[in-house]
């Protein structure tokens, strides 16, 4: 048997550099540590396997089972090193997640929102998919439409979208800045048939997409052609075999959903694909949903700031009236003490003019201070037709007065009809500000209608009563009563009952009325005949030019 | 002959109509306040009365209220300055409605209509 030296320098304790070729600068106390030596470096050196080789047979086998645990050894180094790598891997998304959750909060732009996350899904610093696809739902059409997605279309475009960003080495949150300002018109416009295609209606539960929406379960569909829930054309369409499918959905709301494939390099998708992006749908869905309520935000504090706008604008308005009116009611005032001289001095010169003989010089004289004064005359008219213009025409009466010469003007009519009229007037009516001429024409309007319901006669009676700080009106007739559906339309704005009998005006009348503080009460039966109310407050200070009917 | 009574609380307007209308051939009375009329209108009867709406004190439309409900069968004219009441009235209290004006002839037609028509 013949015991070989050992060929290296295992066996030695105390090394020089030039021993080992496998040692590296910085290594020299391993020179000196024979262990750690042995561990870090012999194990995997030729000639210390040689020598085991050498050894073989000798110690009972030793050095065999010594191979057999350095082949372990390395083995178990291998796998640490892949798990280490995994690892990094791993932190490095769940960094990439952090940033894209982070700069997915700083946006409430929608389209925005949604190129940050299909940067995030699809870039190389990201998840790194082949292609991501964004569905949303639209409430108002009860649609998940595709809204938006980011990928090559075809084999040779795979990675370019990416590589002419990522040349750059730009964070995720640059690289979606850079997309959304320069790539996103272009993808959207790429995948616009592709998008429509894939629209489905929110109604259609056995679709696979809304399946798996409303089932709020992520999922990977390794053999998409198989699947019996999506149509031949969607598939089609897709044209991939496995598809990630991660819905949104914050609360009980439905906001979308996220796909995504590896169109083109055919990676299996693993279910660490499906992991991360489970975790990023949540940040996702928060995102595009705080986005549309600020868009609602945006949309109602417009609606506001317009109403503020207009109530401003209408504020000033009423303003420029009132100065308006002001300015009228001088005039007025201006104008109606100045028209008393012009009568008395016109007047007194046309008397004059009678008694002086046209070939009389003075005449002419005369004809001219008649003339001047017409003038000035005209020029007032003008002035108080435009300041009249502007004023109700309100004044205090005694409404017993007013039924008194209502009835009178109308008692003829009432004997021809052979109606008979009954007046109960309470007396000692405060007086009421009203517009008289329009409150005797709806008071004749309600005894014309009653005249009408009796076309073979009957009894009207009217009745006067103060009732707390109202005075009230009742009309009441025997008559045929009113339309139920003239009675409903009677306090709608601008109803006409033109041509159907009974009623006819009272919608007038009660817009008359309301344009004076008062109203009408209505209460009429079939056969039982009417009660006509108008009620009219006794109060009514400092309503001068709040009528509504001016 | 008719006779008229003119209430306007304006001096030169009462001088001006009464001398007009006494040309004409009328009567004529002149009130200057509500109750200077009131008093007239006690004392005499009168075919017609010419009443101003806007004066001190009480208003003309006031003494029509009290003539409408105590001489219902008296033509009363409104004479004023606004021809804004106009609208309002002339259909339902007054038996008309003249707008002041240097020409008399317009209060003098409405007179003479009246009369003729209270006479016939």
């Amino acid at each position: 048997m013949t015991t070989a030296l050992p060929h290296c320098c295992w066996h030695i304790a105390v090394i020089q550099k030039e021993d080992c070729p496998y040692l590296r600068e910085g290594e020299e106390e391993l020179l000196i540590n024979q262990k750690q030596r042995l561990l870090k470096r012999c194990l995997e050196c030729p000639k210390f396997l040689e020598d085991l080789r050498v050894f073989n047979g000798e110690l009972h086998g030793l050095p065999d089972m010594f191979t057999f645990a350095i082949e372990e050894i390395l083995g178990l180094r291998a796998s640490i090193r892949s798990l280490q790598h995994r690892y990094d891997s791993r932190s490095q998304e769940i960094k990439s997640l952090h940033d894209i959750g982070v700069a997915l909060q700083t946006s409430v732009d929608r389209d925005e929102i949604i190129a940050m996350a299909l940067t995030a899904v699809t870039s190389g610093k990201g998840f790194g998919l082949n292609r991501a696809i964004l569905l949303l739902v639209d409430k108002d059409r009860q649609k998940l439409e595709g809204a938006f997605a980011v990928g090559p279309l075809e084999a040779e475009d795979a990675g370019r979208i990416w590589r002419e960003i990522e040349a750059q080495d730009y964070s995720l949150q640059k690289m979606a800045e850079v997309f959304y300002e320069q790539k996103m018109a272009h993808e959207k416009e790429k995948f616009r048939d592709l998008l429509a295609r894939l629209s489905v209606p929110l109604g259609q539960s056995d679709h696979l997409f809304i399946r798996t929406l409303n089932e709020r379960k992520s999922v990977i569909i390794h053999d998409l052609f198989q699947d019996p829930y999506l149509p031949h054309e969607q598939k089609q369409s897709l044209g991939v075999k496995e598809l990630i499918m991660v819905p949104l959905v914050s609360k009980d709301r439905r906001i979308g959903l996220l796909l995504a494939d590896n169109i083109i390099n055919r990676r299996p998708i693993a279910p660490e694909d499906l992991e991360s992006l489970e975790t990023f749908a949540l940040p996702l869905t928060f995102a595009i949903k705080r986005a549309a309520l600020y868009e609602r935000l945006q949309e109602e504090l417009e609606r506001v700031r317009e109403a503020n706008r207009r109530l401003n604008e209408q504020q000033e308005q009423i303003l420029r009236m009132e100065k308006m009116a002001l300015v009228g009611q001088i005039a007025s005032n201006i104008a109606h003490s100045i028209r008393n001289p012009l009568t008395i001095i016109g007047g007194f010169a046309r008397t004059l003019i009678k008694s002086v003989p046209e070939e009389d010089a003075r005449r002419q004289y005369l004809e001219s201070i008649v003339r001047q004064t017409r003038k000035l005359e005209d020029i007032l008219q003008e002035v108080l037709h435009y300041s009249e213009s502007m004023h109700p025409t309100l004044d205090d009466w005694d409404l017993n007065q007013m039924i008194a010469a209502v009835y009178t003007g109308q008692r003829e009519d009432l004997e021809l009809s052979h109606i008979h009229c009954r007046l109960d007037l309470q007396p000692g009516l405060p007086l009421v500000r009203i517009d008289y001429k329009k409150m005797i024409y709806c008071l004749r309007n309600i005894i014309a209608n009653a005249v009408e319901a009796m076309p073979d006669g009957g009894e009207v009676s009217i009745a006067t009563r103060r009732e707390g700080n109202n005075v009230k009106i009742s009309l009441h007739d025997s008559g045929s009563g009113i339309n139920p559906e003239v009675l409903g339309a009677v306090t709608q704005p601008f109803y006409s009952t033109k041509a159907q009998g009974s009623g006819l005006g009272l919608p007038l009348c009660a817009r008359i009325l309301e344009g004076q503080g008062a109203h009408l009460e209505i209460q009429s039966d079939k056969g039982q005949g009417t009660t006509i109310n108008i009620v009219i407050q006794i109060q009514r200070e400092e309503r001068h030019g709040q009528d509504s009917d001016r | 002959m008719a006779r008229i009574l003119i209430v306007d609380d304006e001096r030169d307007i009462r001088l001006l109509y009464s001398a007009e209308l006494t040309d004409e051939g009328y009567e004529v009375d002149t009130a200057g306040t509500g109750d200077e009329a009131a008093r007239l209108l006690q004392s005499r009867t009168y075919d017609l009365i010419v009443l101003d709406i806007q004066m001190k004190g009480e208003s003309g439309l006031q003494i029509l209220q009290k003539i409408v409900q105590e001489r219902s069968e008296m033509p009363v004219i409104l004479n004023t300055a606004f021809s804004c009441y106009k609208e309002d009235f002339s259909s339902w209290l007054a038996d008309a409605y003249v707008v002041k004006s240097s020409d008399l002839t317009e209060l003098k037609e409405e007179i003479n209509r009246l009369l003729a028509k209270k006479q016939g």
